[in-house]
């Protein structure tokens, strides 16, 4: 099988990207980030400081006033430039994402577009940044809503979406005519330094879009200071709800923290076996599992044993039958974990799974990496006999893990996925639109897939979550995040 | 064996490579013929040229790009150099069209559910590459 050609040369060393420069950090803290599936190191990573922070949203605060002057349809131009640069490099940018994080071209590749299209929604930022009016309140009175910019706004981005996740806030933020800092995940920052190097080209004013590398020191500094006037944060629910969403909406900060998940997948006995297996691979060990859509616990429905063990094994089957390599190499479907320390997690869940009694019926910690280095690389599990209250039902893995549980019927499956304190994202495999018509209406969760495993918005719709899986109330992408970037004034008027 | 979308594009574009390379290097044997040829060899970069922007244009994390419903194998999908007299060489190059045709007509049904348009795109260029026969016959 060929390897594509690696688009990262040597060691980089990152650094950070604030009005209009490219700028060393304050801090002499470096991690080193390596390409998981090879273990060669690609770059030097800056862990960064509050200096570093202050810096970016001074230039960022600096370039707000004549931002927020510049006409929408100006500011739009600027993204058709940013999206030109990106098809151009579409193949580049997808390739430094496989060989930062790990994941399969095809995904990365899939990635990038979902990122483009947030770029392409926010191109059309004079309409929608719209306000609405009505002549007439009283007698010659007339009152209207203005949408406004607020100033500078963050994002604190994951390691898992390296690429796609800050630009599912940074160009309506932008488009709106706010300025931005953004803080790439420290354990994969290529990414956004490929976006930034097309930033760059693209003319956006120096201070408009800022980046600034490092791990809990510029969060903190995001999170404090005064000038930050909201912050989008991806990450886990212990850190979204205590420390990002505490801190920042304690000083007055709009926060939206898309958090952690266990996403749960129901498959009703009257399910299309043959379209729903490729759809459930791909939920649970896409991105090696590491991701918030993915899916965590199967529930198979009904008492039909013949059909449930039918499904099952072509389940098994098929998880056997995937390809596990380099990402780089085309015919690969699923790639490393992203990090040592993330595999060593997912097998602590393995073992656990084990000690609380489900069964294991595939066990990935066999599989054999070949001619890469085992470091980071994990086979698919497959437990069956899991019950609820077992710690591998509950707890997110983040990794490529399935935990297959029974329900009696529909109404169990429910109260099974409404008893999780998560709520991101959960899907019914069915045929019956009355099974799916109530699953819809009564499930507890912001993301609802019905025959469809992996349930992502797309840029013009918000990217939903309840529970313990978000913190704030307008969520990325879609009309709530031209909401979330703007204030809405309300103006009313009389000429006598 | 093609288990992945990105995988099919990849082999997509290096049959359709490979085939303008052949009827490149036929129109240098054949200078009588090389108007056509070329043209042909011409059609076939953009043919792969527009495979890849649909798939490019379509491919998401959301669904199940990552599979397809049914492995294909490489095999099966060969394009031979044309050799010998004109005649042989158009044979060849003839079986080297119905083989891509195939090939086109076997990934549209095999990537139907993974990216949207590229089923249709591939039949449509499986429908241009019949005509393209019709191009290589008259010049035998």
């Amino acid at each position: 099988m060929v390897v594509l050609d690696e688009p990262v040369k040597g060691v980089m060393e990152v650094r950070n990207y604030i009005d209009g420069e490219w700028v060393g950090s304050g801090s002499d803290e470096y991690r080193e980030i390596v390409n998981p599936a090879t273990m060669k190191p690609l770059a030097k990573v800056p862990m960064g400081c509050t200096e570093d922070v202050e810096a970016a949203v001074d230039a960022a605060q600096e370039a707000f006033p004549a931002w927020r002057r510049t006409t929408p349809l100006t500011r739009a131009r600027h993204f058709f430039r940013l999206k030109e640069l990106l098809e151009e490099h579409f193949e580049t940018v997808s390739r430094v994402c496989t060989m930062e994080h790990g994941k399969t071209i095809d995904e990365s590749r899939g990635e990038v577009r979902r990122g483009i299209e947030n770029v392409e929604v926010a191109t059309g930022i004079p309409s929608l940044m719209m306000g609405y009016n009505l002549e007439d309140i009283s007698t010659g009175i007339d009152e209207a809503v203005v949408k406004q910019p607020l100033g500078v706004f963050a994002c604190i981005a994951p390691f898992n979406f390296p690429f796609m996740v800050p630009l599912w806030f940074m160009p309506i933020a932008v488009a709106t005519g706010n300025t931005y800092v953004i803080k790439p995940s420290p354990w994969t920052p290529l990414s956004m330094v490929k976006l930034m190097e097309l930033v760059d080209e693209a003319g956006f004013p120096p201070g408009v879009i800022n980046m600034v590398h490092g791990d809990a020191e510029p969060v903190q500094a995001i999170l404090e200071h005064p000038s930050v006037k909201g912050v989008s944060f991806v990450g886990s629910s212990k850190i979204g709800r205590d420390v990002v969403y505490k801190e920042a909406a304690s000083r007055g900060k709009r926060v939206q923290a898309q958090c952690s998940a266990k996403n749960f997948l129901v498959v009703m006995p009257d399910a299309d076996v043959e379209s729903t297996v490729p759809g459930l691979l791909s939920s649970f060990f896409g991105n090696a599992g590491q991701r918030c859509l993915a899916g965590a616990n199967l529930v198979m429905v009904g008492d039909d044993r013949k059909f449930i063990d039918g499904f099952l094994a072509k389940m098994q089957k098929a998880t056997q039958g995937i390809r596990i390599g380099y990402g780089l190499e085309e015919g690969i479907q699923m790639g490393p974990m992203q990090a040592v320390p993330r595999k060593q997690r997912v097998l602590g869940y393995i073992e656990k799974g084990v000690e609380e009694g489900a069964k294991l019926v595939l066990d990935g910690r066999k599989y054999d990496s070949g001619a890469y280095p085992r470091d980071c690389f994990l086979g698919p599990s497959i437990f069956h006999g899991v019950q609820p209250n077992m710690t591998i039902a509950k707890e997110e893995i983040f990794g490529p893990v399935m935990s297959v549980l029974h329900a009696g019927d529909l109404g169990d499956a429910i109260e099974m996925v409404n008893a999780s304190n998560y709520g991101n994202a959960a899907s019914i495999f069915t045929g019956s639109g009355k099974a799916a018509r109530r699953f819809q209406y009564e499930v507890e969760c912001g993301n609802v897939g019905i025959n469809i495993g992996t349930v992502a918005p797309m840029a013009f719709f918000p990217f939903s979550g309840m529970k313990d899986s978000f913190f704030g109330d307008l969520h990325g992408q879609g009309r709530d995040a031209v909401d979330f970037f703007t204030e809405r004034k309300v103006v009313i008027q009389r000429w006598p | 064996m093609i288990r992945t979308t990105g995988q099919l594009i990849a082999l997509h574009g290096q049959l359709e490579d490979r085939l303008a390379e052949a009827l490149r290097s036929l129109a240098r044997l054949h200078p009588e013929a090389a108007g056509a040829l070329n043209k042909l060899a011409d059609e076939s970069v953009q043919h792969r040229d527009t495979i890849l922007k649909v798939y490019r244009e379509g491919v998401t994390d959301a669904f199940e790009v990552g599979y397809l419903s049914r492995p294909m194998d490489e095999d099966e999908y060969k394009v031979a150099e044309p050799k010998g007299s004109l005649g042989e060489a158009l044979r060849t190059a003839l079986l080297n069209e119905d083989t891509v045709i195939r090939f086109c007509r076997d990934a549209a049904e095999d990537s139907n559910q993974l990216i949207p348009g590229l089923p249709q795109t591939f039949l449509r260029l499986a429908k241009r590459k019949e005509k393209r026969k019709a191009v290589l016959e008259s010049l035998a």
